[in-house]
């Protein structure tokens, strides 16, 4: 979607300190160039394909559509990219960017770990030196994502300021860049951030709805009813929402972590049931989970990536114009749909997935038994292992993990390896 | 000219006039830090000490151009509720009774965004609180903020950095008013596991380019800690801003310590 000067209706823009100003012009002026360059694209789609996997298929769900008795359920498995989720699509994307800008080093901030671990991956690939900054309470509930992380070879910054959580690891990312933009850059993970970020990162993960309009012709002979996605920062949201913008039969509805209750600090509901305010900070604007005094809030979910204060411009502006309604869903109900996939169909999805499913499952069985919607499976759940076990009460995982530790050695000769 | 302009350049002339003072000092503080009464009464000894100007920083959750010292006073005070109205009334009545010195207000702008701009510079105007700094809110957003300052006969601060580009920092400096806060290097404030590794414009070089073009007075800040420093800045500005070393001394050692840094860096005085 194209930004007027950087802006979707009141939100986005750029609000950054003057420091980087010149950095930010660079990258406006390297996108343009890039996006119009037909070899640019042409190198995109190859390592889309060669690197990523791409494109991922559009699955139908028989059991799932027989349990509801409702809508045909199709999920696009984005769970089928290389590292797990569609963050892939956006880090190949800024990472042929980084080179094209002649940049010898990237920056990320992650939240669950994905797109961390997708930008140590492309950083590997494209030989590029990488840091990630990561909340410590993030890093606390996925360390194995911290873990590859490192193997790859990034260097990994627990950030201990605020709540420790994504927004903190933002803020961080943005003081790093401050001092090394000439460099560096700045690989956001989602469409948030200062122009060009939200515009550059929908147009990367805009892939996404592309191939689900080609799949869903050739599938079923037209395009869906209704797109789910879930919404934190936004990106896989707009990656499947974008491309169908201008179909008006196509009904699109984003899920937010509704968290454990609707009290401020419980929950990441920035859009629906008027929760957020209007607010500039982190270099846009846009709604943001807020006190009176504008002070940024604590924000809950289970699923990490879903937990941040903020949500894209663009989501936000297509929100307010009502192009997409906004609903969530609670930590339980998530549990819940995840639970019911891994049952149904036998596929694993991530937990910030799970919202998507939890909020589309509620519609289905009320929708007629012809209408088609996907649901787009955002990422796998191979990560939550932990959290997942923990939330099903999982008898024999405690003694895995006592019968692990009793086996670990723990003072290793590759200590370094991990400092 | 603008009441801030006007202040700096009837202090310089008192200064070429022989008296003292060969720079004009301003001076950080966080408000709330460690608690509203505490940085009040900071900011009552600093002005008694005869610093220029006080910059008081209205803390924000996520303030993104401040290195760790600065981030966790902001922090610190947060967990107290501060108000913007509250904290503009207390440094108005602070003011009152330093008529040699004056008070700008720094915070980001979704704080004062919330409150609402108008009610700022209205405010800000009344309590003889004469220049505002945002450093997230660039110029070309800012005409309503521009114009509710020029209403209020008060100053928006703009930064330029050394890695501002030759036309926009000529746009800037002819575009000052009060002063320009000019930065020192590249990075956050302040000490900081961030530090620029860039080849700069030398500094000298640099605020000559600026001086060329600027409309208002000259102020430096970000990584000033040592005299030379300081002493290095006069006759090319005219106020040297000390902001996370002052911090960094009171943390040691509380307003004395404080005290003893601004007289090692500003002897004069």
């Amino acid at each position: 979607m194209k930004s007027e000067n950087g802006f979707y209706g009141q939100y986005g823009g750029s609000y950054i300190p003057e420091i980087l100003y010149s950095s930010q012009q660079q990258i406006l002026h390297a996108f343009e160039d890039a996006k119009n360059d037909p070899a640019f694209l042409a190198e995109l789609h190859k390592q889309w394909q060669q690197f990523s996997g791409r494109p991922t298929p559009l699955t139908f769900c028989a059991n799932l559509t027989e349990h509801f008795g409702g809508a045909q359920i199709y999920l696009k498995r984005e769970d089928l990219n290389h590292s797990g989720a569609h963050k892939m699509n956006n880090v190949i994307g800024q990472g042929l960017l980084v080179k094209r800008m002649g940049k010898k080093r990237v920056i990320a901030e992650t939240g669950a770990g994905q797109h961390g671990i997708a930008t140590a991956l492309v950083a590997a690939r494209l030989g590029l030196e990488c840091t990630i900054y990561m909340g410590a309470k993030d890093i606390e509930r996925q360390y194995p994502n911290v873990f590859w992380m490192k193997q790859l070879g990034a260097t990994v910054v627990p950030v201990t300021t605020g709540a420790q959580t994504l927004r903190d690891a933002l803020d961080e990312a943005l003081r790093d860049w401050s001092s090394s933009h000439e460099d560096s850059h700045y690989l956001i993970g989602t469409s948030c951030g200062c122009a060009p970020f939200p515009e550059m990162v929908a147009f990367f993960q805009s892939v996404i709805g592309d191939e689900v309009r080609e799949q869903s012709v050739a599938q079923f002979g037209q395009f869906p009813d209704r797109l789910y996605a879930c919404v934190g920062g936004g990106s896989n949201a707009c990656g499947l929402f974008l491309p169908f913008l201008d179909e008006k039969d196509v009904a699109m509805v984003g899920v937010e972590a509704g968290g454990k209750g609707l009290a401020l600090g419980e929950h990441s509901i920035r859009l629906s049931h008027n929760l957020g305010q209007p607010g500039i900070a982190q270099g846009f604007a846009t709604m943001f989970l807020q006190d009176q005094a504008g002070q940024l809030q604590e924000t809950h979910s289970i699923a990490a990536g879903l937990d941040y204060v903020g949500v894209s411009p663009i989501i936000a502006h297509l929100a307010e114009t009502g192009r997409i309604q906004m609903t969530y869903a609670m930590d339980d109900d998530v549990i819940a749909a995840c639970t019911l996939l891994l049952k149904k169909e036998g596929i694993i999805p991530a937990l910030e997935s799970s919202h998507a499913l939890a909020g589309a499952f509620k519609d289905a069985p009320n929708l007629p038994k012809t209408s088609r919607i996907v649901i787009n499976l955002s990422g796998r759940g191979d990560k939550d292992i932990f959290n997942v076990a923990k939330a099903v009460q999982d008898e024999a995982f405690p003694q895995f993990l006592n019968d692990y530790l009793a086996t670990y050695p723990v003072t290793t000769d590759n200590k370094e390896q991990n400092a | 000219m603008s009441q801030l302009a006007a202040f700096i350049h009837e202090k310089k002339s008192a200064q070429q006039a022989g008296q003292k003072k060969p720079i004009l000092s301003m001076t950080h503080v966080v408000y709330g830090y460690p608690s509203v009464q505490e940085s009040l009464d900071w900011m009552a000894r600093l002005m008694e000490e005869g610093v220029d100007f006080i910059e008081v920083q209205f803390p924000f959750s996520d303030p993104v151009a401040d290195g760790p010292s600065i981030v966790a006073a902001c922090h610190k005070a947060l967990e107290q509720t501060l108000d913007v109205d509250t904290c503009l009334t207390q440094l108005g009545e602070l003011a009152k009774g330093f008529p040699e010195s004056r008070i700008v207000l720094m915070s980001y702008l979704n704080p004062m965004y919330r409150f609402g701009l108008d009610k700022l510079a209205k405010r800000a105007a009344e309590e003889n609180i004469l220049g505002l700094i945002l450093p997230d809110f660039p110029i070309e957003q800012s005409t309503d903020y521009i114009a509710a300052c020029k209403a209020n006969n008060i100053d928006p601060i703009w930064l330029v950095t050394p890695v501002t580009p030759s036309d926009r920092l000529e746009m800037l400096a002819s575009k000052a008013s009060g002063f320009l806060y000019c930065v020192a290097r590249s990075g956050v404030t302040g000490h900081s596991s961030h530090e620029g590794t860039s080849h700069l414009t030398p500094m000298d070089e640099y605020l000559a380019h600026i001086k060329a073009h600027a409309n208002a007075p000259m102020g430096v800040g970000f990584g000033l800690r040592e005299r030379s420093q300081i002493e290095d800045l006069i006759g090319k500005a005219d106020v040297a801003i000390l902001g996370s070393a002052l911090l960094d001394a009171y943390n040691q050692g509380g307003q004395d310590a404080g005290i003893a840094l601004l007289r090692d860096l500003f002897p004069t005085h």
